[in-house]
């Protein structure tokens, strides 16, 4: 039945091929407005380690009041780092599994076999913690030992791309290189890494939610003990009156935030204990005098790229419009669709008049506008795809976030043929039922 | 023949759904049109702001110290030694921080000491005596740094004094209003005063957003965090070949330090505006898309439906309809139509404004908007329907009426 109901609509477009295009056209347009901006969207919003959501927490302490902070710029909970002192008195709970300290430092990699340049490289001063925390995966070796953080021991992880800078891509663990003139082992190499967003540093001034995961990784006090300036995000205007420190010690004792700090709480006891932890500590700084609030939160990694706005108002925009978009298009094709089998309704009598049932004359129409539909949503993913294609090549080279999420999707293909479902049951349900409902004698009459 | 309502709302009457999805899709396509014009017309407003510096030849390099033998002060004058002897460089200076960018320091500033008294948050830019020559900004008041007043201090001889300021205009007038700030006494985020002895136009410092204008040049070459920005004008059309020979003998001069990053004001400023440049350019595209589905579906049905109403049409020939009532009828029918969806298309309009005044914190929509929008979509719509109603006018009576 369904092969003669597909021969008759065949006919049927071929009575009015310039509406049957434009039919097929805007549902193909709709459909693919609607999956290129879903699909960069959903790049953006993406949680990289979902499985992990209830357990990492980025950790915030405000100092200022409310009314200092607004004046400061900052949102309610304060800076999105925190200061040498806070950082690593939090960070010396044993209250967390795994904990983290973030900052980066700006080193030069030389020393390696056929090497003629030093290499400039972005490094992240961190703990030992950080790797299996984010579930950073390796290449060769593994982590440096806590023991390695304390030190601190000159160890050094590569990322996969500078091992393959530096080395060939060979296993360089146990290799000796030079980082800004110290000697360092390199103790593990990654595999290919690239969270996107980099959900566990978020700052713009290291680079924004979009940027590679740093060159090299070398523990936390390196810094402290080589007294190399943080070379990532630093903002001293916490307390508005604090002048910016000149010398490496007046950074440490000052109040410039710097330092990111990650904990993983797998229990809801945890979490409570180590809130706690953390307001009994802002308590005593205001009892001191050096905080002048308590004002401490834990956030969830969704709830941190909530509040860094990863995912930008504009992509949302776009998405909204690209819906509206193929709002417009569908009540095109449901208007042309009902116009079309009204004039066709004489047929329909007849075929009504010859001992066609009501339903079988609504399932004819139904499969004419589903094979509307399932040629616009084949068309939409084919100008889908080079929509994306398009915005890559926009964004060539570019660090902006669209270009990196403009790839064709399981989820923009599941999205297309939802799409094209909708689309049949908002553009040919109603006229099929209308056709389908009429009397046959009405038509007959006028024959 | 006179153009009573009847004939008019007949039609629409005998096929109430058909007009009611062509009034749904102008409404939507209206509603989207104003907002996305206003949202396109801001953008452009944002981004044709003027820098104020000269763009085209003009480049930053920041270099960064890898060892503690590195020193700023001595790598520097060495850089701009060379630089300034280099054919086609125009002017250079040591600054600290790339202005149209987001690589520079902020600081809070008064005019009484500390927190007491309101403060404006501003960027902050220390430069030595060439740094307005080189960034081409003039002065519109006062005098430019002498070299005695730069300050070089150091991590054995720290200085957080600043004697003298220069500010940009934005600057005095947030600071001062309409008084002269020329030769006032202002704190730039510590509690020492500054004397205030030049007064710039203005021009967008290290620092973006609300204040871009705001910035204060201090006379200093910062030396303490191992690194520093070389700024560079060129002379008009050797920028490419300057940065280039720059970047071979700079980026080799000293192997206790390299280039950590290079840009030219140009790409700064590109890379400043991508996002709200990319916003407008997508919200046109779908926008102009939307329009011209819309245009086309009204086009198709009026094609459509003059096929299904040949006999009508034939018959009110026949009793004396003339060609121009036919196509009035039918332009009238369609402006109709048009009338009921910019009604709804206006509502829904001023309602998504709301919705992006309250979310997004864009600006209320402006009723121009809505006026040009009304205007532009029943002018197209009208065009849209205007061939359809010339093809059913052609419809000769004796044709039409040939099945009665």
């Amino acid at each position: 039945m369904i092969g003669y109901y597909l021969r008759l609509a065949l006919r049927s477009f071929r009575r009015a091929p310039g509406l049957t295009a434009l039919m097929v056209s805007a549902i193909a347009i709709g459909i693919a407005a609607c999956i290129v901006t879903l699909t960069v969207y959903h790049g953006m919003a993406n949680n990289p380690i979902w499985w992990k959501n209830g357990e990492l927490y980025a950790v915030t302490v405000n100092p200022s009041t409310p009314n200092r902070t607004r004046e400061a710029g900052l949102p309610a909970y304060g800076p999105g780092q925190l200061a040498y002192d806070d950082a690593t008195y939090l960070f010396g709970s044993s209250i967390p599994k795994r904990k983290a300290l973030l900052t980066f430092l700006f080193g030069s990699i030389s020393g390696a076999p056929d090497q003629t340049r030093p290499l400039p490289t972005m490094t992240r001063a961190t703990t030992a913690g950080f790797f299996r925390m984010f579930a950073v995966p390796f290449r060769y070796g593994g982590p440096w030992s806590k023991a390695a953080d304390r030190g601190p021991e000159p160890v050094m992880v590569l990322s996969g791309r500078e091992n393959h800078k530096l080395f060939g891509g060979a296993d360089s663990v146990g290799r000796t290189l030079l980082w800004s003139g110290h000697r360092f082992r390199v103790v593990g190499v990654l595999a290919p890494w690239h969270p996107l967003p980099r959900f566990y540093d978020l700052s713009a001034g290291n680079g924004g939610a979009f940027a590679r995961p740093a060159g090299a990784f070398i523990p936390f006090q390196w810094g402290p003990v080589l007294g190399d300036w943080p070379a990532g995000d630093l903002s001293c205007d916490t307390h508005g009156s604090s002048t910016t420190p000149t010398t490496y010690q007046e950074l440490l004792g000052s109040s410039c935030t710097w330092i990111g700090l990650w904990v993983e709480l797998p229990t809801p006891a945890a979490q409570r204990h180590f809130l706690a932890f953390m307001q009994a500590y802002a308590a005593n700084q205001r009892a001191a005098g050096r905080f002048q609030a308590v004002n401490t939160h834990l956030w969830t990694v969704s709830q941190w790229l909530t509040l860094h706005h990863v995912v930008s108002h504009r992509s949302g925009l776009l998405v909204n419009l690209a819906f509206a978009l193929l709002a417009v298009c569908l009540i095109n094709t449901l208007g042309i669709l009902l116009a079309k089998f009204l004039r066709g309704a004489p047929v329909a009598g007849v075929r009504r008049a010859l001992g066609a049932s009501r339903r079988q004359i609504f399932a004819q129409h139904l499969v004419e506008a589903g094979a509307v539909s399932l040629a616009g949503a084949v068309l939409g993913l084919a100008l889908s795809a080079a929509g994306l294609a398009g915005v890559r090549l926009m964004y060539r080279g570019s660090s902006a976030a669209y270009g990196k999420f403009a790839h064709f999707d399981a989820i923009g293909l599941a999205w297309a043929v939802a799409l094209a479902f909708v689309s049949t049951i908002v553009a040919g349900l109603y006229p099929a039922w209308r056709i389908g409902r009429r009397a046959p004698a009405t038509y007959l009459k006028s024959q | 023949m006179a153009l009573t309502s009847h004939p008019l709302l007949s039609a629409l009457r005998r096929n109430p759904t058909g007009a009611v999805l062509i009034a749904l899709q102008i409404g939507i396509t209206l509603a989207i049109l104003v907002n996305a014009a206003a949202i396109v017309t801001r953008a452009i407003q944002k981004m044709s702001r003027p820098s104020g510096v000269d763009t085209r030849d003009t480049f930053v390099m920041t270099m960064v110290g890898l060892s503690k033998n590195f020193n700023v002060y001595s790598t520097s004058s060495a850089d701009l030694a060379y630089l300034r002897h280099l054919p086609g460089v125009a002017a250079a200076s040591i600054v600290f921080g790339t202005p149209l960018t987001d690589n520079g320091s902020d600081t809070s500033v008064g005019r009484s000491p500390g927190s007491r008294g309101p403060t404006v948050t501003s960027a902050l830019l220390p430069v030595d005596q060439q740094g307005l020559r080189t960034l081409d900004v003039a002065l519109i008041a006062g005098r430019n740094f002498r070299g005695s007043e730069i300050r070089v201090p150091s991590a054995a001889h720290p200085d957080p004094r600043i004697g003298e300021v220069i500010v940009t205009q934005a600057l005095a007038h947030a600071l001062f209003a309409h008084q002269s700030a020329l030769g006032q006494t202002i704190y730039v985020g510590s509690h020492t005063p500054s004397t205030i002895i030049g007064i710039t136009r203005n021009f967008m410092g290290p620092q973006l957003g609300q204040h871009a204008y705001d910035t204060v040049l201090a006379p200093e070459i910062v030396t303490q965090y191992d690194m520093y920005d070389l700024l560079v004008r060129t002379r008009p059309g050797q920028r490419a070949a300057v940065f280039r020979a720059a970047k071979r003998h700079i980026g080799t001069a000293d192997p206790n330090a390299v280039i950590g990053q290079a840009v030219t004001f140009a790409h700064a400023k590109r890379l400043l505006y991508s996002g709200l440049r990319d916003l407008a350019i997508f919200l046109s595209f779908l926008t102009l898309v939307m329009l011209a589905l819309c245009c086309l579906g009204i086009f198709g049905l009026g094609t459509f439906n003059v096929a299904t109403r040949t006999r009508q049409i034939g018959i009110r020939r026949a009793l004396g309809a003339r060609r121009r009532d036919i196509v009035a009828l039918f332009l009238a029918e369609n402006a109709l139509v048009v009338a009921i969806g910019a009604i709804f298309g206006c509502l829904l309009a001023l309602a998504i404004g709301q919705w992006l005044t309250d979310h997004d914190g864009v600006a209320r929509l402006d009723p121009w908007y809505l006026l040009v929008g009304v205007a532009i979509l029943a002018l197209t719509s009208q065009l849209a329907a205007w061939q359809p109603a010339r093809r059913a006018a052609r419809i000769p009576p004796s044709v039409a009426t040939r099945t009665i």
